[in-house]
This record gives C-alpha cells, structure tokens and sequence, in this order.
C-alpha cells in the first residue's frame, strides 16, 4: 500500500500545529491506517470522527480475545494483565450488568453532590500552596491531590490508610522503573487490603461505592469479590493520573495561550464547562510542546467482516480509536487547531463513546472544571516557573511535576 | 407503502431556555441520534443508547405520553440518577424510537452532568 506523501501515519513529534495539519491530510486521505504496534501485532487506527462513533456503537466489535488472553492487545508497552479483567474487557451481558451498577453509583447525579466538597477541597490545597509561597510543583500539590481525595471519599478508603493506598496504587501502573516483583508485591498488598476492605462494608455498609458494590443487587445475583475488585482497580487507574494529567495540562495550556488565559480568568465558573471540554480535546497541543501520532484508546477486534466508511475491517482483526486525529477532525471541529475554550460542541472521543466510554467521566469532568475554575479565581497572576515534566515509566504516561508561582 | 410511512419523523427540541428547534429526523432513530446527528446541544448520549450514562434525559410533552413504550427497568433506574431531577414526565430520548410521520416535543433539561 502507498501512503500518499504528507499522510504518514505514524508520525513523529512536530510542532502542534503542523500535526493538526498533517492529522487533516490523513483524513482527507483515508478514514483509517493500519498500523504495526510495539506490542500484539497490527491495528487498524480510526481517524474520522463519524467512522470512530460507529464503530464504537457496532456490537460486532468486542474484546473478548483480549480477555481471554487469546489476543494480545494491540499497544505501545505490554498491556498489564490485571486491567484485561477489568470491565473494559468485558462485553454485553456481564458488562452490562456490571457497568450499571458502578454507573449508578458514580452518576451525574452522585457526582453533582460531591461537587460542593470537590470546591471545598481545591481550596484548602490552594490555602497550602497559598501559606508554603514562592515555587510549587502543581502536580502533587493540587492535580494529583484532588482526584485523589475524591475518589478515596468515594470509594470509601479511611483517610488514614491514604498514604499505602497511594502507594500501591501507582505500581498498578508501572511499566519501568520498579521491577516485576515489586510491582506484584504492591498489586498483591492493594488487592488484600481492598478485600478486607470490601468485606468490612459487606458488615457494615456506609454512603461509599463499595458498599454500593457490596450490596448490589442485579435481579437476583449479588456482586462477588472477584468481580468488585476489578472495579475499584479500573477507577484507581483512571481517578488518579489521566485525571490528574488532564487538570495539569489544562492549566499549562492555559498558561500557554495569554488570551484564552485573561478570558478564563475573567469568567471561570462561566467557561468552566467549555474550557474543560476543549482541554480534553486539545489540551496537549495548546501547551505548544510537539505532537505526534500513533496509537489510541484500548481496542476492538472484529467479529465478522465489516466495512466502515469504505473501508472493510476483516474478522478478527483489532481495530482501535484514534481520539487526536478524531477530535480534530475538520468534518465536525471547525477551527481544530484553535484553543477555544468557549467552544459549544465539542464531539472530541478522549472520553470514547458509546459501551465503554469513560466510566468515570462525570467525575473526571467535574474535578476538571473545579479544578481549572478554582485555581484560577484565587490566583488569576499563576505563572510556569520551570518546564513539566513527564514520566515514560506508567502505563498513562502522566505529567509528574509543573513548577508553578504567581 | 401508505402516505404516511413516507413522511420523515420530526422532533421538537426545547431548550430550558425556551429557545425550540425543529429537526427532520430518519425513521427507526432514537430522539438522542437525531439530537446527537444534528448538533442539537443539551444531549450528549455518551453511552450511545446503551443505558449506562443517564446523559439523553428529556422531558416528554404529555401529549405523546402513550406514543412511546413505557418506562423500562433499566431507564428507571438511570433516570434515578440524571443530573436534573428526574420528573412524572422524564425519558431517556435514547428510548424514544421514532416511527414514519411521528412528531414529538421534548425539552432538554438544564444540564446533564
């Protein structure tokens, strides 16, 4: 197959906005590129926005093989086994069972309850970093702290077992760094304590998801353990660093951009919503650090022969979504390499679509427009005082430090 | 074929600010689709109609209250917990399918996360 020239998928690191470029001659050019990964062999990666929604609306693409260990799953690092038996691999019946209960639970609803506290504790962080003064590293003093503190309240984690929860909780995604036998052992520690944990709320049941989890009842089955756990693994995975990434790299790009920095500052619960979607969408590339691509969300495999957009994904083969080509995708993104932070509809699929769109996505979203609007309130002069910094070490590749002042 | 199998379906979209738009929909499509398909804003449909994300709630005019099948288990349970409280008249408008000629007034809630 040739690639038609200004096309190439994957590509290198360029600048941003010659990478919304190339993404746009891509998808000129064709809805997807199958691509060889590091890991578990070829991909098809979907760019088109409209190609991306229905495949992750067709029921015909499932992960089954994935979960059963039949596949590997088509990635950039080894996809660590312990998330394959998290509901995202899970397909119609058992997710749908599954994922109503924990949705239930961590609801529109639910999460504009917890919104209050969420205000609340962004600004007891911001008094601390406020009272300490001159440089503070934003990641572990306020985006990393507040998805925390919000999905320990949530799970229900006592506050005094936060520190080894934390703890344990990082090596869940590990890919470097810590050897094999540490990461297992700290696996091994969270998984115990969680079980004690839930079986503690089976006694004795409080306002928190485990007890939720705990006393589920679907129709006539109850929840097991084996099936909780899973659960409260694929929250810690999400809840801490990519919401703690998606905080940080919002409030660099704002940072980045003085104009949609001064609009934000002047109207934060106003453009909260709005800013917090075209973070999701194009957060990484306001910060004006260069952008490659290649690669994207856990994917699919194919049960029979289907063409999407033209093109035919044959039975069994994997398929995945490609979110920075899909939310800059000229057919539904007007302007897609402008930061507009009051952008009304904004389709991007950083969250996915469809079954198994982001569990936590009211969460996430919430914490991201406190997060963003609270900051900004109490300290509208915040500026960089040194350069992020990024760690290649865990599975989500999370912004770690963002040296801050004001 | 009668007349009016061929007659596209229309929906009525209010905003809770009172601001009504009217879109032509395609027969056998949910209201959330034809919402979603034509930038209607106040709808998100995260889940894509699989009744796990409580974010289609609308509020079904009376008048087309028996025009639609009942309110299933599975949506009650998500309407328990939409972001605007639920009311007597409260849908999932990925629930609402659509028929030839069908015209339906819904309005959008405030917010739905």
């Amino acid at each position: 197959m040739t690639t038609t020239p200004g096309t190439e998928y994957p590509f290198a690191p360029v600048p941003p906005a010659e990478a919304v470029e190339h993404l746009g001659r891509i998808i000129a050019d064709r809805p997807m590129t199958k691509m060889t990964m590091p890991y578990g062999g070829d991909v098809w990666l979907v760019h088109r926005n409209a190609a991306a929604r229905e495949i992750l609306s067709d029921r015909r693409f499932v992960r089954e093989p994935f979960r059963t260990g039949e596949r590997v799953v088509p990635f950039f690092v080894p996809f660590p086994d312990f998330l394959r038996g998290t509901l995202q691999f899970e397909d119609p019946p058992q997710h749908t069972k599954l994922r109503k209960l924990v949705q239930k639970a961590i609801s529109p609803k639910r999460v504009r309850e917890m919104r209050d506290s969420a205000v609340a504790f962004a600004n007891e962080l911001i008094d601390g970093m406020i009272g300490r003064g001159g440089v503070r590293d934003l990641v572990p003093e306020y985006s990393l702290a507040l998805p925390i503190e919000m999905l320990s309240n949530l799970l229900g984690v006592p506050s005094s077992d936060r520190e080894k929860f934390e703890r344990w909780s990082s090596s869940t995604l590990a890919v470097a760094g810590k050897t094999e036998a540490e990461v297992a052992a700290d696996m091994a520690e969270l998984a115990a304590y969680m079980t004690g944990l839930i079986a503690e709320r089976r006694e004795e049941p409080r306002d928190d998801l485990l007890s939720a989890l705990a006393h589920a009842r679907d129709r006539d089955e109850t929840l097991t353990d084996a099936e909780i756990l899973p659960i409260a693994f694929i929250l810690i995975v999400g809840g801490f660093d990519n919401t703690a990434t998606f905080l940080s790299t919002g409030v660099l790009a704002l940072l980045s951009n003085d104009e949609e920095r001064a609009r934000f500052a002047a109207d934060p619960d106003g453009l909260a919503a709005t800013a917090a979607e075209e973070v999701l969408r194009h957060g990484g590339f306001a910060t004006g650090r260069p952008a490659g691509g290649g690669g994207g969300l856990v994917p699919f495999v194919a049960t029979e022969d289907v063409v999407v957009d033209g093109q035919l994904i044959a039975k069994g083969e994997a398929v995945s979504i490609d979110p920075s080509a899909a939310g800059h995708d000229p057919a539904v993104v007007t302007e897609p390499a402008r930061f507009d932070i009051g952008r009304p509809d904004n389709p991007h699929l950083t969250l996915s679509h469809g079954l198994h769109h982001c569990l936590g996505a009211p969460l996430a979203r919430m914490e991201l427009q406190v997060g963003l609007a609270e900051l900004f309130k109490r300290v509208p002069g915040l500026r960089l005082a040194g350069e992020p910094v990024f760690s290649r070490d865990v599975l989500t590749q999370p912004m770690t430090s963002l040296p801050v002042t004001w | 074929m009668t007349k009016e199998n061929t007659i596209v379906p229309k929906v009525f979209y209010t905003q809770s600010d009172g601001i009504e738009r009217v879109v032509e929909a395609e027969a056998g499509d949910s209201v959330m689709q034809t919402a979603v398909r034509n930038g209607v804003p106040g709808i998100l449909g995260q889940c894509g109609g699989s009744l796990s994300c409580a974010t289609c709630h609308v509020f079904l005019d009376e008048r087309h209250a028996d025009d639609f099948p009942p309110v299933g288990e599975d949506e009650d349970d998500m309407l328990d917990v939409a972001a605007t409280d639920r009311e007597d008249n409260s849908r999932l408008s990925c629930q609402l399918v659509l028929a030839p000629g069908q015209e339906v007034h819904v309005t959008i809630p405030e917010t739905q996360l």
